[in-house]
Parts: C-alpha cells; sequence; structure tokens
C-alpha cells in the first residue's frame, strides 16, 4: 500500500477526492479547512499509508468488499446487494427532517435499543454549512436532523469516536462515506481495535463544493438560508425569507469535481440505505441490505416510529435506471481520465456490472 | 581587571578584536555622539558603546534604521561634537540619499561612517563593496589592514573629517571586525569635548553649488594621503610584479609572497587611504614595474583607481592584474590566503600545490553531516512559516509570500518549508506585496502575503504600510514580532523599552501604529498552531489590507527571563516508525529539540536544546510528547 503522496498525486492533485474525511486527524499532514482537503506537507511514509488504504478513490476490488460485508445478500447490479426495499416514513416528526424522518428515527431507534453507543451525523453550522457531530443523547438527534448537500469530510470524527472509546457506533454518511467505512475495516491493521459501525448510507447524486455559499451571497446578498431541498422541479433554497428556486443548471457548476467519478447512488455497502421517494413528499425509499439493517428497520417497526410500506415496483426500475445513468456518467469520467493519463481506475473495469454497462454505453455520448 | 576598550593605560598591548579596537579607537578620538542601525558583522560596536557611555560620558543610540542613524550624526556634528555613524554594507545604501546630500554639505564636528562590509555575504543576502558608495558620493575613505589601524585609522578619520570639513568613510570587513589581533592602547582624552553653540549663520545645506568645493576637499585629501603613514611599500628596489593590495588583501599578500618565497622578486604596495587614491605615491612604485597584480575584497576598486592611474599617465608599461574579468583573482566571493597564493604563483610562473586536506590527521577527521541555516528550537518562526506553509497549502490558492531581512530570511530554506517567494533589501516585501497585489484588477486571484519582522517593520516598513493602506492593497502583512531584533543579538528597536544605553525607552506599540494608518490589525500567537491556521486562512479570504501580528518573545530571549518547561517523550504513547506520522517532529516540524533515539526507535526531546515552548506537543498525532504543567 503507498502512502501519502501517492494518495496526494492520484487523488488529491487529480480531484478525485471525495471529501469523505476517513483520512483526516491521524495525520499530520493532511488538512482541511471548509471543502480544501491537502497534503500540507510532504509525507515522507512510501508504503503501508493508512491515508491510501481507506480512501475510497484509491484502487479498491470493490467486489470483493462486498462480498466480504454483505455475503449471501442477493447483489443488483444496479443498486447493490438489498433484501428488500420500502418506503418508509417516521410517525413523528423529528426536528427539520428532509423528507420522511427516517434516518432520524433509524438512529433514535439505534441508541433506545442500544445498538450502538454512539452516532456519527453531519449537522450544521449555520443551515447550509455542514458540520459533522459525534452524539451519544438520542436528544439531540433533532438538532441535526435534514439533509446538507455541501460535502463536509465528517469521517475525520472516527478518531475522535476511538478516543473517547466508543465501541459500537452509528454512522450516517454518503456512499463515499460507506465506502470509506468498509475500507477502514477490510483494510485494517490488526493491531487497530475493531470499531462495530452500524451503517446508514444516504442516496447521494453530488455534493456541492463550499463556493456555493458564495454564489448564494451574490446572487441574494443578505439572506441566510437555513435549508435546501431537490424536490422534482429543481433546488429550493429556504430562509425566513421565503424559498427561493435555484435552477438545477445553475447548482451544476458548483458540484465538486471529485462526484463526478462516483459510481455509487444508494450508498451500496450500507447496512440500511436511505433517500427521498420521489413520487410522494414526507417519504423515503429504504433499502435494507444487511442482516443488521434488517435487524434496525425491523426495531424501530416494533417500536412503532416507523411506517413502513411495500415499494411500488415500476418506482424501484426508475431508482434503478437513475442509479445505473450514475454509474454510467462516472465510469465515462474515469474512463476519459484513465485514457488522457490523469490518474489510474481506482476500480476493475473489467468486474461487472461495470463491463456490462460500459458495453451498453459505448457509442453513447461521453463514452 | 578593567576592560581593555576603556583601559586608560596608553602603551599596553592588548589581544582586541577588531570591533573592540574600532570602538577604543573612537573613544581616544573623543567621540561624543554614536549611531547605528545593528547589522553583522558590525553589530558589536554599538553595543559597545551603549555598554561604556554612561562611563565615557557619550551618548549612543541603536537608531530605527541607518538613515535615522546618519542624519543623527549629521545633526549632532552640527554641534562641533564627533559623532560616529556604524552600519553595514546594506545599511550604507539605505542611508545612501543622506551620503550623497552629506558629501555635498560637509560636516562640522566630525562624523566617521564606519561601514563593516561582509564578503562572501557570511551573515548578509549580498557581499556589495561599499567602497564603490564613498567615490559616488565623493567622501575620502581609509580601509584598515590590522588591527592597530583599526584603532588608529578612526583617530585619523576624525582629524580628517574636521580638518576637511567633510565626511569620512571608514572601512572595514568581516575578517577585521570579527578577528582578533594585537592592539597598543593611546591615550583617552582627558575632558570631552563640549558642544559649541550654532550661530545663525551656521549652516549645513547640502546644494549643488557646493559640488566644486567638494572636489577642492577631495583633492585636499589626497595630498594629505601622498605622504601618510598608513600606506607603506615594502620589496625590493625594482619589483618583477608589484602587488597593490589594502584591508586583509595585505595580510593575504604577505603571506603569499612568504609562502612562495617571492620577497626578492614581488613588492607589496599596502594602501590604508584608499580614496581618493594618492596618485604620486602609487606612480612611484608603478613606474618600477612592469606588472601590477591588486588583491582587494570585494570589488576590483582599487584595481581600477590604479587603472586610472595608468590610463593617464602614458609613459608607463605596466600589465595590470586583479579581479577585474578575472584576470588573476575570481570575481566574486571572499579570498583567502590559497586563493591570493595560487594566483601569485600562476602570474610568477611558480608550481604551487596548495595544502591538501587530507594532511589533517586521521584523528581530526570528524563526519559532521552537512546541516541547512534553521531557527533556533523553540523559535516562534518556526511555528509561524509552519502556519503560514500550511494554510496556503490548504487554501489551495497558491498564496504568493514576500519575504523581508531578519532571522526570519532563513525562512527561505527548508526551516521555513521554503515559503519565501522574495528575499531583497529590508522593508521590500510590504511594497512587493503592494504591488502585486493590484494585479488583482487584472484578473490575478492569488493571495499575496509579505511578512517582516518588528525591527524591519520600525526600520523600513512605516511608508510602504502607508504606502498599502492609502492605496488599499489588496494583501496580507504579517508582521513576526518576536520582541527583539534577535539576528544581529538582541539589539533594542522602538518596540522595546529599554535602549542602548540600558536606560528606559518609550516602547511604541506596534498594533497603535498600524491602527493609526488605518489597518485593521490581529494579534495571535504562532505558537497556538490550529487557531492561527484557521485565522490565517480567514484573513486571506478577505480582500483589501489586513495585517496580522504574530506574537510571542524570541524563544532564546524568552527562556533567559522565562526559564524552561521540561518537555519529554512518553515511549509508551509514541509509535515510532509504526505510526504512520513518518517521524513528523523531527523530519517535517524540524525544531533542532525534536531527535530520534536510535536505540528504541522512538522520538526524544534533546533536552539540552529544548527551551520547552511544547508547540511539538500540539502536532504530535499521538499525543506522545508531555509538557510540564501540561501544553503551552
Amino acid at each position: 500500500m503507498p502512502g501519502g503522496m501517492q494518495l496526494k498525486t492520484e487523488v488529491l492533485a487529480t480531484s478525485a477526492c471525495a471529501l469523505c474525511g476517513a483520512c483526516l486527524d491521524w495525520c499530520p499532514y493532511l488538512k482541511n479547512m471548509e471543502d480544501h482537503l491537502v497534503l500540507s506537507f510532504d509525507c515522507p511514509v512510501q508504503e503501508h499509508g493508512r491515508c491510501y488504504s481507506v480512501c475510497p478513490r484509491t484502487f479498491t476490488d470493490w467486489q470483493a468488499v462486498n462480498e466480504h460485508f454483505l455475503a449471501g445478500i442477493p447483489y443488483d447490479a444496479d443498486i447493490g446487494a438489498f433484501q428488500t426495499v420500502y418506503r418508509v416514513k417516521g410517525r413523528q416528526p423529528l426536528g427539520e427532517q428532509q423528507d420522511g424522518g427516517t434516518v432520524s428515527t433509524l438512529l433514535q431507534t439505534a441508541l433506545l435499543e442500544k445498538m450502538v453507543d454512539a452516532m456519527l451525523v453531519t449537522g450544521h453550522e449555520d443551515g447550509l454549512t455542514p458540520l459533522p457531530f459525534l452524539m451519544e443523547d438520542a436528544g439531540d438527534i433533532q438538532k441535526v436532523a435534514g439533509s446538507r448537500f455541501l460535502a463536509s469530510p465528517g469521517l475525520r470524527k472516527i478518531i475522535e469516536a476511538r478516543e473517547k472509546g466508543i465501541e459500537k457506533l452509528a454512522v450516517v454518511g454518503r456512499p463515499c462515506q460507506v465506502q470509506a467505512l468498509r475500507k477502514m475495516e477490510y483494510n485494517k491493521p490488526p493491531e487497530v481495535p475493531a470499531l462495530d459501525v452500524l451503517s446508514i448510507g444516504l442516496f447521494c447524486m453530488w455534493s456541492l463544493a463550499w463556493s456555493f455559499k458564495d454564489y448564494l451571497a451574490r446572487t441574494y446578498p443578505g439572506i441566510t438560508f437555513s435549508r435546501m431541498a431537490i424536490p422534482q422541479h429543481g433546488v429550493e433554497l429556504i430562509s425566513n425569507e421565503g424559498t427561493k428556486q435555484v435552477s438545477l443548471e445553475a447548482i451544476k457548476e458548483y458540484i465538486r469535481p471529485g462526484c463526478a467519478y462516483c459510481l455509487d447512488m444508494t450508498a451500496e455497502l450500507a447496512d440500511i440505505s436511505v433517500g427521498a421517494f420521489e413520487p410522494a413528499l414526507g417519504w423515503n425509499t429504504v433499502l435494507v441490505r444487511s442482516e443488521r439493517g434488517k435487524d434496525l428497520l425491523e426495531r424501530a417497526r416494533s417500536r412503532d416510529l416507523l411506517q413502513v410500506e411495500e415499494y411500488p415496483p415500476e418506482e424501484l426500475n426508475r431508482l434503478r435506471q437513475a442509479s445505473r445513468n450514475k454509474k454510467a456518467r462516472g465510469l465515462s469520467m474515469i474512463k476519459q481520465a484513465a485514457d488522457q493519463q490523469r490518474f489510474a481506475p481506482f476500480i476493475d473495469m473489467s468486474q461487472s456490472p461495470y463491463q456490462e454497462i460500459i458495453a451498453e454505453s459505448s457509442g453513447k455520448e461521453g463514452f | 581587571m578593567e576592560w581593555m576598550v576603556t583601559a586608560n593605560e596608553p602603551g599596553k598591548t592588548y589581544l582586541m578584536q577588531g570591533n573592540e579596537a574600532i570602538v577604543r579607537g573612537a573613544l581616544e578620538a573623543g567621540i561624543r555622539f554614536a549611531a547605528a542601525y545593528p547589522g553583522s558583522p558590525s553589530s558589536e560596536i554599538m553595543t559597545m558603546l551603549g555598554h561604556v557611555a554612561d562611563d565615557m560620558d557619550i551618548y549612543a543610540e541603536w537608531s530605527t534604521n541607518e538613515n535615522c542613524a546618519f542624519q543623527a550624526c549629521m545633526g549632532a556634528s552640527m554641534g562641533r561634537v564627533r559623532s560616529l555613524c556604524v552600519v553595514k554594507q546594506n545599511g550604507l545604501l539605505t542611508l545612501g540619499d543622506s551620503l550623497h546630500t552629506a558629501g555635498l554639505s560637509g560636516c562640522k564636528g566630525g562624523v566617521v561612517l564606519l561601514v563593516a562590509d561582509d564578503p562572501n555575504a557570511h551573515s548578509s543576502t549580498n557581499e556589495f563593496d561599499s567602497r564603490h558608495q564613498a567615490r559616488a558620493a565623493g567622501i575620502p575613505m581609509l580601509e584598515p589592514a590590522t588591527f592597530q589601524e583599526a584603532k588608529d585609522m578612526m583617530i585619523y578619520a576624525f582629524e580628517l573629517s574636521e580638518q576637511l570639513q567633510q565626511v569620512v568613510m571608514v572601512r572595514s570587513v568581516t575578517r577585521i571586525c570579527h578577528g582578533r589581533g594585537n592592539v597598543t592602547l593611546g591615550e583617552l582624552p582627558a575632558s570631552p569635548s563640549q558642544p559649541l553653540p550654532i550661530g545663525e549663520w551656521d549652516k549645513l545645506i547640502s546644494i549643488n553649488w557646493f559640488h566644486d568645493l567638494q572636489f577642492t576637499k577631495l583633492d585636499q585629501a589626497q595630498a594629505a594621503f601622498e605622504e601618510n603613514p598608513f600606506n607603506w611599500y615594502t620589496g625590493p628596489e625594482e619589483p618583477e610584479l608589484l602587488v597593490v593590495t589594502s584591508g586583509t588583501g595585505w595580510l593575504y599578500s604577505v603571506e603569499a609572497v612568504d609562502a612562495l618565497k617571492l620577497g626578492d622578486r614581488v613588492g607589496i604596495l599596502k594602501l590604508g587611504t584608499t580614496y581618493p587614491l594618492p596618485e604620486k605615491f602609487v606612480l612611484r612604485y608603478l613606474e618600477k614595474t612592469s606588472r601590477v597584480l591588486v588583491v582587494e575584497e570585494v570589488d576590483p576598486v582599487l584595481e581600477l583607481n590604479v587603472a586610472n592611474v595608468i590610463a593617464h599617465n602614458p609613459g608607463l608599461n605596466v600589465s595590470l592584474y586583479g579581479r577585474y574579468q578575472k584576470s588573476a583573482l575570481p570575481q566574486s566571493f571572499e579570498l583567502n590566503p590559497d586563493v591570493v597564493i595560487a594566483a601569485l604563483a600562476s602570474l610568477m610562473g611558480i608550481e604551487y600545490q596548495a595544502p591538501q586536506t587530507g594532511e589533517v590527521p586521521a584523528d581530526a577527521v570528524v563526519n559532521i553531516p552537512a546541516r541547512d541555516l534553521t531557527f533556533c528550537a523553540g523559535c516562534p518562526h518556526r511555528a509561524s512559516f509552519f502556519l503560514l506553509k500550511q494554510t496556503l497549502r490548504i487554501h489551495e490558492s497558491n498564496g504568493v509570500v514576500m519575504g523581508d531581512i531578519g532571522c526570519y530570511t532563513m525562512g527561505g530554506n527548508r526551516a521555513g518549508h521554503f515559503l519565501l517567494q522574495s528575499i531583497a533589501c529590508m522593508g521590500a516585501g510590504i511594497n512587493m506585496g503592494e504591488g502585486l497585489g493590484h494585479l488583482s484588477r487584472f484578473g490575478f486571484e492569488q493571495p499575496v502575503v509579505a511578512l517582516a519582522g518588528d525591527s524591519t517593520f520600525f526600520h523600513s516598513c512605516l511608508p510602504g504600510l502607508v504606502n498599502a493602506r492609502y492605496h488599499d492593497a489588496n494583501m496580507l502583512f504579517v508582521i513576526l514580532d518576536n520582541s527583539a531584533t534577535a539576528m544581529t543579538g538582541f539589539q533594542p528597536h522602538p518596540g522595546i523599552p529599554l535602549n542602548c544605553m540600558g536606560k528606559p525607552a518609550n516602547a511604541i506599540s506596534i498594533e497603535k501604529v498600524v491602527e493609526g494608518i488605518g489597518c485593521s490589525v490581529t494579534v495571535a500567537d504562532p505558537y497556538e498552531i490550529e487557531a492561527t491556521t484557521q485565522l490565517v486562512y480567514d484573513l486571506i479570504k478577505q480582500p483589501g489590507l489586513k495585517v496580522l501580528i504574530l506574537r510571542q518573545p524570541c524563544a532564546t530571549l524568552a527562556v533567559r527571563t522565562k526559564g524552561r518547561r521540561k518537555v519529554w517523550v512518553d515511549p509508551d504513547l509514541c509509535r515510532g516508525d509504526e505510526c504512520g506520522c513518518g517521524r513528523f517532529c523531527s523530519k517535517t516540524w524540524g525544531c533542532p529539540g525534536n531527535i530520534w533515539d536510535y536505540e528504541i526507535g522512538k522520538a526524544k526531546i534533546d533536552e539540552v536544546v529544548c527551551i520547552g515552548c511544547g508547540v511539538c506537543a500540539s502536532l504530535c498525532p499521538a499525543g506522545a510528547i508531555k509538557v510540564e504543567g501540561g501544553q503551552a
């Protein structure tokens, strides 16, 4: 396993970094402020780099990782291994929840059921600015409810959790962060004590660069936005002075470049994945993946915290197609970068389902 | 025992440092006023004068800059007392305009400008040859070749200055200033001279009407130099080759002639009064030889003056060799006996094998690894440079950093992670930053940072800051305030409440000055790496002119007053090479106090060197470095 300089060359210098935060705070060289993540000084570590081993953008045999964590779960080429899919909503509102409040409810359940000692979530500083929190009290959940669209390196807090002696941790993360969590465990040196992680993955199309805040400050001077949402018709920015509509086109410029290489929309390696349920506001889509994820959902249901409904088959197909489209776009970008020798692909492109997607997409724009 | 510098023991011989001899000479000359700005190799002179000021009833000051110092001497000169101004070669250029106007006006009481050059730039950014300035400003110049002359020339310089009513420059070099030799003391004045009343028509006016008068003074100086005990010849009546030399060149020449046993073939014309050149005196020896080698530090100043004599005397049949166009000696860097011996041997057609270092006895050879210049243990500059480099890297906008002159100039190399992108003269950083920052109107987007130390701030940044404020420069100006002129040995500056003579002074607050100019100013502690990194990050994002004072006293000075806290590595917590930090403390942080224990393969603190600042403890990713009484 190479070290920090290789990470710099392959991931940081190529802007492939997903800003998951897994490499931060255990290394004196890797530094972050806002959405900048850099190797601040040349790293002398040339082999066994911890940063390199956990990064979701360094080469990984994702099939093997999937086999390791989700063995025996039926594998879906579009949305990863899962057991069942539901549409779900929380019975009681928990703070400024995004859709059905499912993530907040699952976290609440995990703590109440003592499945975990603490949870790592992304709250906010001033509405839009994300801030990771390590929380041990279910009462704090409503403070952090709701989605953040600006990228946040929340996994840096894993170090703090270890230092606090937390053994069982629930982590809510973007797909890249779930990938990093799995790599942390998969590549863990034997002397490092295990951290029992319950991963709640979020559906994610992209995250935004922090310069989006500068755009808002320029476009809407004086307005402080507290929330953001992306219903089907576009982007909504909510403030005390009402809601502003921003077109997806305007947003695109601020999508982090690292997100273009992402092949995972539904957090395929999570114990349980949660996203919006597009046909009806106030509902979530939930993909139950591992036994653990299944257990968590069941406990929430039996405590009557969640309303769990059948998932419309046509909607599952739409979800699959959306995820497949993201994979196709990401593969196209990775292939382009590899062809132009900007970096070596961090996946084995001959693996399934990449090969099939490349085959069916070839000839189309971008390929 | 009485200190030899002030000992009233005429005729007694002491082993003296050149700078001590200069001080002694100035005291024997009866100076009442002395002003300087520190700069190696001259700094000890004013420190000593400040030390003896009370006893000798003189006034001594560390001026805010060299220009202040020189003009102050000119002012004291109006009161008809003898004044000494001491600078290094760079400082001479700082007072350049003043020197040229003083050359026109002349002086009343004697004014001697002692300039200490630094051939090879041992402790300088350049090896500028000050002698050009004597010629350019039209003032006489003397060059001591021995430690005795360093003392004696001071007395002669003041006599000459008063005789001509002209400033006289004495040009020393590092090897004279910092070398040691025998000096026989002269008389100290029985009673100090008193200032004389200045009449209504007593004036010092610099105006071009006096340009011709200036040449008359030079002619008078030249006449005085024709018969002068500081100039002499040794060697055969008609030498095959004549060495013309001044300053330390004379010592090397004597050694070269001796080493090559050329005493009966080569003559040495040693000149102590090198501007204006005593032409008749020199001509007398040029007529008796056909080849001339000029040996001097650094530039071919004497050589070109000799060439001038040759050009104006067509009857001479002389070939001239020296440093000009490397005809015999290198064009740059300091001379030494070996170089001069080789040049002389070559000109005389003698085979000469320089002694090899291999002749050093085997047991005397020590394998010392090559080491960079670096900051002292605990130096706040190390922390400042670390956090500035880190912040600019994190900001990913290729911030450009303008350096300045002081200890922190070393931040241009590894000690400061090669942060500095410009190193020029004192006060240059803020002005270069001001200019570059204005390019933002043309689409230049990189942040601009300029650095200066506290002493440099007062020395030459004030006009720059006014300029930057007035023009709303787009830059971050960082004042590295270690509350000392540390590079040259902790001389006081206007921010320090104790003056050159050890008396209380009206210390000036840097932040009040900055605020008075209308700048927003933030004061932060460079030892607080994380918080200050965040602060700098926020500041560079803001447009316009920002001023940040990074304040932490020079560690070498602080340890004398505050004592040192114990810092140690807990070997149970330090994970050694298994850590993954790649020996961050000793390799990247790089404080001399952070070393590696090769026996146990873990980090270690060098207790002899460590001053206990505790910054490394805050940076260790394993929390393995412990500080007595908790962290800094």
